[in-house]
């Protein structure tokens, strides 16, 4: 390569006036093409666009360019666009940078001269960088064609199934007792007559019949490790005390001396410390919580076929993935203590209790009784933990709220028809064809009042009420409720945070996983190989969670369906003849991804390309210089810098 | 994966249509993409710029547009209809009617000379279709300029050599000798495995007689959102400046209506997902390109349902002063001189009538799904234009075995979940051939 | 016409968050300081104190090394390494004589772009009023030959 003329063709993108608005770009595309090296300058309106690739192909062919650079977006939307076409011409892709003059300058500053200026300098000084660049041949990998799916939810379900009955083996992983997550504790998907126990039922029982299906429960993901194609994975099975020899007789949990709050019940009502968390849990089998189980051995003594082993310990298992696919959900918002009334009667509650009291399969076989009494006058409370409602609120929306609301109005309706039932609401979000709900519970005499000031819940002794300012009146309003219902949304997954520790995906601040693109990437994750289904990047009704989980089954069957698949080869590379051996960059990588070899009697580092990153952090370490990080080498970066002055 | 495992017909070139098109074709199937109009990008081509992002549409969209020619597995077939579809053993047979573009593909290298020097333009052209009727295009054009495929299409009704046997100009000046006169009408035989319909939407009527309070059509300052997102776009009829129909001049107040078709009983009960979001998107837009301008929304609920949605909602009133009224006109009336137009509304919640100046009115338009004929006559498209699904809890999988559905044609909704639906069609589809064929891949 | 001095800051900020956070603060069209100019690494771990020394040898007045918030790093703890060696770095740029204005390490998450915009008008703020670097670049020079690293 060197001794070789750098020919550099520099292109300008207008982006339509997002960039030629405020640029100059003729006084650019001059300036760039007085660079040393730069043999044609071009502006185009949208570079990213067929016409404006075939630019670069044809001068890569007329003009023998072995260097391009494109100054237009962020390299995180056309980096691979542009890399694909530069390739197309048949120059090494790696040739190839961006300078980012929109994002980082038309957008950031209205100010004509001043944006030409910075973005002339950008220019320059991403040339400056290209003349150092070096082909780079892109890595091989060879496709593990398994998949692992974090998170037994109806989402995490339905792409296990997907992934499954494509062929794929699938490893399903799921942190609590039971499969099913929030979805088996709905017992009606919106009015359609849908129980959610059901739906999840009916995609448990296909995948347990199948073959390339593990599935994991009272489990997870400990650490991981690799890239796509190719994670290791281990899994960590906590113990669940009880084996399958349980045939569910329940004796045990009639000694057992231990009674919490039943979170499968969302706290209306209690079980034991050995419990089958609900009738239609998956797998069939008791399971002992460590963290209140007093270790007494009634349960041990009473089982009738010795199922109970106090003794049980965790067990590890590693496998290998070529994809994982992260749908561990969310958790419902929890008011505060005294939030809305909120714990301080049984009168009020949350969406999620009203859900439990009104299933037919409940703790009240569906009927809706507040202590004994019959409740005549219902209020639901809306945005109760979204919409900065309050100081633990979320500012976002919640999404499935407003339907799941109005359903569970309209199934109080069927049940208490001289009820009176109001709606306090924000606005009414039932959007598509949701509206429909509305629509009906209207036809059935159910009363909407609008707030914009947040509703005051006085609890005095056994006595609810609720005061609003109806913002169509004008006036405040008191309502004696019998049953007050907070409409709680989705927040951020409890141990969402502890997941994120192995699984290396970033949350926005409300609190769910970013996607690579909120608009044309909703189920991919940043990082290749990974990808997002359900409530986990943000809320999301059951049916949207369960068209998620499908597309993150074939997003990830694109790579499944693959023998290999290439990686980008901007990682670290060792220069044998320069390295001492000193070993600094053993301890620096967190992939362990650096080890040692022998060459010519001598030992030094060796770095492993399918495992190395490309962080780089081992390259600024090296005294020597041997090791350096192809894409960001340090000829590359300082030349970079060099260039920041005329 | 050498050998294709399927063949695939997917309808409709939108980003739906898009993805699943993509990644069926990553997962080793042969998809024939059909496609209506003579590029694909549906709707999304047409959008200057998305909510709640700002992202610029066309951005965003032209790279993953560029993928689909760059597939193996994808055979793109524009400018072209599926008219039939018959269940035959396990799969269908498709009848395409593909029209006459008069240019021969194999040649055309998009160049646009032919465009350029096309006589039959402005009264002798027609209604640009791209620009909502805002602009007229010639007789021979390029859907817009980041087209995939980028090949002109002749237009036989207005093309005065097919109309009246003169001209011939852009034969002339054509660099290809692409010019094909004697293009026809051409019936293509498929046979496929699985349908994937993903067909899109169209607007509600804004001329229907229950829209008629609204004046569009009669007051030339109304306008659609449709119509306002392409003057907003630098690459529109107005060059991005907004400037009005009657006297070409900037606006000092817009009123944005919404539910123009929506949530209403006499013409369509739903809500149409997209245009509370749409409307403050094109709100702000506004604002920067005319920061002196006006901008009231007069609005029902405002929908900010998805990701970052609210956020945006509230920045356009924190930051950009974007004023929200709850209430709907009941009367817009013109002023004979200056073409304002003043709309009478009940502010909901000061419990008072008002009436407001604008110089421009836009209505948010509903939308239903737009099923392609021989839907309808299977049966599969319902009394209120929704497409039947198998199942409540599936809204992707229509009756009929292997035929799917995805996008808006499944029900309104933003870009995201269409482009969600895409790809999980393409799961449904992916397990619907395989399943028949039963493999596992690897232990 | 009096001309305002305009300082020149360099920001070597990560591909993941800083980068990305600048990227938002243009999608989301804020005013930033047109002062800067960003090259993107992959991650702050790649950015060697030699690097910042350079910057300041040719022409910057400023320099800002930007990350990933500590703990979520995409490559797990590459911004610790960044964090010991940049602590280290300003020590020596304090024996230089270099203003400890001129030099931050910042941890930007992605959507974070209000806080990169906070950053930029503060350090064009506080450079405005220290004026342009005056230091000897022979000196510089010299210690960027004898720079080693010591982790």
């Amino acid at each position: 390569m060197s001794g070789e003329e750098i020919r550099i063709g520099v292109y300008v993108c207008h982006c339509g006036t997002n960039i030629a608005g405020t640029v100059d770009v003729e006084e650019v595309v001059r300036y760039a093409s007085t660079l040393p090296n730069v043999v044609i300058a071009r502006n185009y309106v949208f570079m990213c666009s067929e016409p404006g690739q075939q630019l670069i192909k044809e001068d890569i062919k007329k003009y023998n360019l072995n260097r391009v650079v494109v100054a237009a977006c962020s390299p995180s939307l056309h980096e691979l666009t542009f890399r694909n076409a530069v390739k197309e011409a048949g120059l090494n892709p790696y040739l190839f940078e961006m300078a980012n003059i929109r994002e980082h300058c038309s957008w950031a500053h209205p100010d004509r001269r001043k944006a030409t200026e910075k973005a002339k300098d950008l220019i320059r000084m991403v040339v400056a960088k290209a003349r150092e660049l070096e082909p780079l041949e892109e890595i091989k990998i060879d496709v593990t064609k398994k998949a692992l799916v974090i998170g037994g939810g109806v989402a995490g379900l339905r792409a296990a199934l997907d992934l499954a009955r494509s062929g794929f083996t699938v490893y399903l992983v799921e942190k609590r007792p039971t499969l099913g997550g929030h979805t088996a504790r709905i017992p009606f998907i919106r009015y359609l007559g849908v129980r959610g126990d059901e739906l999840i039922s009916s995609i448990v029982k296909e995948l347990v019949s199948m073959p390339n299906i593990k599935i994991y429960t009272n489990a997870d993901v400990v650490s991981m490790e690799g890239g796509v194609g190719s994670f290791r994975v281990r899994i960590r099975v906590r113990p669940k005390y009880v084996d399958s020899k349980c045939n569910l007789c329940g004796e045990c949990v009639k000694v057992c001396p231990v009674e919490v709050s039943n979170e499968y019940e969302y706290g209306v009502g209690t079980r034991k410390a050995i419990y089958l968390p609900y009738q239609t849990a998956y797998p069939q089998i008791y399971v002992i919580d460590p963290e209140v189980c007093t270790r007494c051995g009634e349960c041990v003594k009473v089982c009738p076929t010795k199922a109970i082993d106090l003794d049980e310990k965790e067990r590890y298992e590693d496998i290998e993935v070529g994809t994982v696919i992260l749908a561990t959900g969310y958790d419902p918002y929890e008011p505060e203590k005294g939030e809305l009334g909120y714990g301080l009667s049984k009168k009020v509650i949350t969406l999620f209790q009203l859900e439990r009291l009104l299933d037919e399969r409940g703790p009240t076989k569906g009927v809706l009784r507040i202590g004994d009494t019959e409740p005549r006058v219902i209020v639901f409370i809306s945005c109760v933990g979204s919409m900065g409602t309050s100081p633990k609120a979320g500012s976002y929306c919640s999404r499935m709220c407003c339907s799941t609301m109005l359903s569970a109005a309209l199934k109080i309706r069927d049940q208490l028809p001289g009820s009176y039932i109001y709606v306090i609401h924000k606005d009414i979000r039932t959007y598509g064809y949701d509206e429909e709900l509305y629509w009906k519970a209207l036809e059935r005499d159910i009363r909407f009042v609008r707030y914009e000031e947040l509703p005051e819940v006085k609890v005095s002794g056994d006595k609810i009420e609720v005061v609003v300012k109806d913002i169509t009146i004008g006036e405040y309003i008191s309502v004696p409720a019998d049953l007050v219902v907070l409409v709680n949304g989705m927040a951020q997954g409890k141990y969402l945070r502890e997941v994120l520790n192995v699984v290396r995906v970033s949350c926005g601040d409300e609190g769910f996983v970013k996607e690579a693109h909120v608009k044309l990437r909703p189920v991919d994750a940043a990082s290749e190989g990974i990808y997002l289904a359900g409530s986990v990047t943000g809320p999301k009704s059951v049916i949207e969670s369960i068209i998620h989980g499908s597309a993150a089954a074939a997003r990830a069957a694109t790579v499944l369906s693959k023998d290999h698949v290439f990686a980008e080869p901007i990682i670290a590379k060792v220069d044998e003849d320069l390295c001492s051996g000193c070993l600094v960059c053993v301890g620096m990588c967190p992939y362990n991804a650096i080890s040692t070899k022998e060459t010519d009697g001598r030992r030094i580092a060796f770095v492993n390309p399918v495992l190395c990153m490309g962080c780089g952090t081992c390259a600024a370490a090296c005294p020597s210089g041997a090791m350096q990080q192809q894409g960001f080498k340090d000829k590359q970066v300082f030349a970079q810098i060099r260039a920041f002055a005329r | 994966m050498s050998s294709v495992r399927g063949k695939v017909l997917v309808i409709g070139g939108g980003i739906a249509g898009i993805q699943a098109s993509l990644d069926l074709a990553e997962a080793g199937f042969k998809v024939y993409l059909v496609e209506k109009k003579p590029s694909i990008g549906g709707r999304m081509a047409q959008l200057d710029k998305t909510f709640p992002t700002l992202d610029c549409a066309s951005c965003i969209l032209t790279p993953k547009m560029a993928e689909v020619p760059r597939k193996a597995n994808i055979e793109l077939i524009t400018y072209a209809e599926v008219i039939d579809i018959v269940k035959e053993k396990d799969g269908f047979r498709v009848v395409v009617k593909k029209y006459p573009k008069y240019i021969d593909e194999t040649k055309c290298i998009g160049c646009g000379i032919c465009v350029e020097r096309c006589p039959a333009r402005e009264k002798l052209g027609a209604p640009d279709e791209f620009n909502e009727g805002l602009s007229t295009r010639r007789a021979v054009c390029i859907l817009f300029p980041q087209a995939v495929p980028r090949k002109a299409v002749i237009d036989p009704n207005i093309c005065l050599y097919l109309t009246r046997k003169t001209c011939k100009v852009c034969e002339k000046f054509c660099p290809a000798q692409a010019i094909d006169w004697s293009d026809t009408e051409k019936i293509l035989n498929l046979y496929v495995d699985a349908i994937v319909v993903a067909t899109g939407y169209r607007f509600v009527d804004p001329r229907h007689p229950a829209l008629s309070i609204y004046g569009y059509g009669k007051y030339q300052n109304v306008y659609t959102n449709i119509e306002f997102e392409r003057i907003l776009d630098s690459r529109g009829p107005t060059g991005g400046e907004i400037l009005r129909r009657s006297d070409k001049k900037h606006p000092k107040r817009i009123v944005f209506i919404q539910c123009v078709g929506s949530r209403d009983y006499r013409i369509n009960p739903y809500c149409s997902a997209y245009c509370c979001m749409a409307s403050i998107k094109q709100a702000v837009l506004a604002k920067e390109h005319e920061p002196g301008v006006d901008i009231v929304i007069l609005y029902m609920d405002i929908r900010a349902f998805g990701k970052g949605f609210q956020e945006f909602y509230e920045r356009a009133v924190k930051e950009f002063g974007i004023r929200f009224v709850r209430g709907r006109p009941a009367k817009i009336v013109e002023d004979p001189n200056t073409k304002n137009l003043i709309v009478y509304y009940e502010n909901t919640l000061k419990g008072t009538i008002e009436k407001i100046e604008a110089d421009m009115v836009v209505l948010a338009l509903g939308i239903v799904p737009n099923p392609p004929d021989f839907m309808k006559r299977l049966g599969l498209v319902e009394p209120d234009g929704r497409v039947k699904i198998k199942d409540p809890s599936d809204p992707i999988a229509t009756p009929v075995e292997g035929l799917f559905i995805a996008g808006m044609l499944a029900g309104p909704k933003d870009i995201p979940d269409s482009v969600a639906q895409g790809s999980a069609v393409a799961m449904r589809v992916m397990q619907h051939i395989l399943r028949r064929k039963v493999e596992v891949v690897a232990t | 016409m009096t001309e305002e001095y305009e300082p020149k800051i360099l920001m070597i900020a990560c591909n993941w968050c800083s980068y990305a956070a600048v990227d938002l603060a243009g999608t989301s069209r804020m005013r930033s300081p047109h002062n800067i100019r960003i090259i993107r690494v992959m991650c702050s771990g790649r950015v060697d104190p030699q690097m910042v020394l350079e910057a300041f040898v040719n022409g910057a007045d400023g320099v800002i090394v930007a990350g990933c918030r500590l703990g979520d790093c995409h490559y797990i703890e590459g911004n610790y390494k960044t964090l010991r060696r940049m602590a280290l770095l300003k020590k020596l740029l304090e024996q230089l004589g270099v203003e400890p204005e001129r030099f931050r390490l910042e941890w930007i998450s992605a959507a974070d772009a209000k806080k990169y915009v906070e950053v930029a008008n503060d350090m064009v703020e506080k450079l405005k009023k220290l004026g342009p670097l005056r230091i000897s670049f022979e000196e510089i020079s010299k210690l960027i030959e004898e720079v080693k690293h010591i982790e």
